[in-house]
């Protein structure tokens, strides 16, 4: 019962720049339940390691959303890596705009000193702004 | 390079509708340069298309490759296999390369997935700008190394027209500087303005796509 509860609730993909946890806060890759979603968490070295194409890829294997979590602006690393990535995100929601599909499916948030519970937040927040898009329509057609 | 922009997706979508498995194929060379049809731009259609196409209630399979150069016959004999079986074939290469995909898969229909549109630099990154149109007689060694040809948005030979926006661009577009402008700008810079003044006669236009189809023999290099 429990786990049919948990294939009904949306997955939602957390994408999040290493720069932004907090200082000693432990990353976390893998599966996590938050209230009335599923998260995968995926730790990047940089943003700007997602491209376009892996975005539109998970959404493909049937999440709900990604939800990417990039360093503020000034704060990048690689100087500019959470600016592509930003740019880079906006362009693929772009094109799902154009095919019906959603953009808020795509999600980009900056900030420094997360923990792993504020970004599971931040999941959160996108589960709920793709509700109201109706599942994703490779729910059940992919095999994720 | 030669340039190439996406079609409209739902020309795209269009194309593949009705297909159960369709071959989406790139091209590593030039059009993955201008970031249209390189193995980015595949990985980022194939499943754009596939949700497309699962938002109508339809399924599709979508196997996607990029070959290396999609205008020679030994790189596109490499996805003899991955075309069995596919009921269309897309591709993201220019036309040329096109072409040659759709001769060596005859039997199933080949869909453009872009439009090939000139002979570009990357002038800055996100910016192409067109250097050349082919156009079969090159007059590069009077004007400076600029060609008025793809670079004047009227081809004049004898230039500028007088048009020219004090910025030094273009009247047609302000974005675009007026190439006429910059021959004499050079021609000034290396003491030969009075080269200008001659008037230049008609070029030969016959070897240029508008003479028709063009073929290049080279008998020294034939079998």
């Amino acid at each position: 019962m429990a786990d049919q509860n948990q294939n009904s609730q949306p997955s939602i993909t957390l994408v999040y720049c290493r720069q932004s946890l907090a200082e000693g806060e432990e990353p976390f890759e893998g599966k996590r339940t938050g209230q009335g979603f599923t998260a995968r968490l995926v730790l990047l070295p940089c943003s700007s390691k997602m491209q376009a194409a892996y975005l539109l890829r998970i959404l493909e294997q049937g999440q709900e959303a990604v939800q990417v979590v990039a360093c503020p602006e000034k704060a990048c690393q690689h100087l500019v890596g959470s600016t592509r990535a930003e740019k880079r995100l906006a362009y693929a929601q772009d094109l799902l705009e154009q095919v019906g599909v959603g953009g808020q499916r795509l999600g980009l948030e900056r900030g420094l000193g997360f923990t792993i519970d504020k970004i599971m937040e931040l999941a959160g927040q996108r589960a709920a702004a793709v509700a109201e898009l109706g599942p994703n329509p490779m729910k059940g057609v992919s095999s994720q | 390079m030669i340039t190439a922009e996406w079609k409209p997706i739902d020309e795209l979508v269009g194309y593949v509708r009705g297909f159960e498995k369709v071959l989406l194929v790139g091209c590593a060379t030039c059009v993955a340069e201008c970031a249209a049809g390189g193995e980015r731009e595949v990985e980022t259609l194939a499943p754009l298309l596939t949700m497309a196409l699962a938002k109508e209630g339809s399924q599709v399979e979508i196997v996607s490759g990029t070959m290396e150069r999609q205008c020679e016959p030994e790189f596109i004999e490499e996805f003899a296999a991955q075309a069995e079986g596919a009921q269309a074939i897309m591709s993201l290469a220019c036309g040329i390369g096109m072409q040659m995909v759709a001769e060596r898969f005859a039997d199933i229909p080949l869909y453009p997935g872009v439009n090939t549109a000139s002979l570009s630099v990357r002038e800055e990154p996100g910016l192409w700008t067109t250097r050349c149109e082919a156009c079969g007689d090159c007059v590069l060694g009077e004007t400076f190394g600029l060609c008025p040809v793809s670079r004047c948005a009227k081809s004049l030979l004898n230039g500028p027209c007088g048009g020219t926006r004090t910025s030094g661009n273009c009247e047609i577009n302000e974005d675009t500087p007026c190439i006429w402008n910059r021959i004499v700008e050079r021609a000034h810079a290396r003491g030969q303005l009075d080269s200008l003044v001659e008037v230049k006669k008609p070029k030969d236009w016959s070897n240029s796509p508008a003479g028709g189809p063009q073929r290049m023999l080279r008998e020294d290099l034939r079998p």
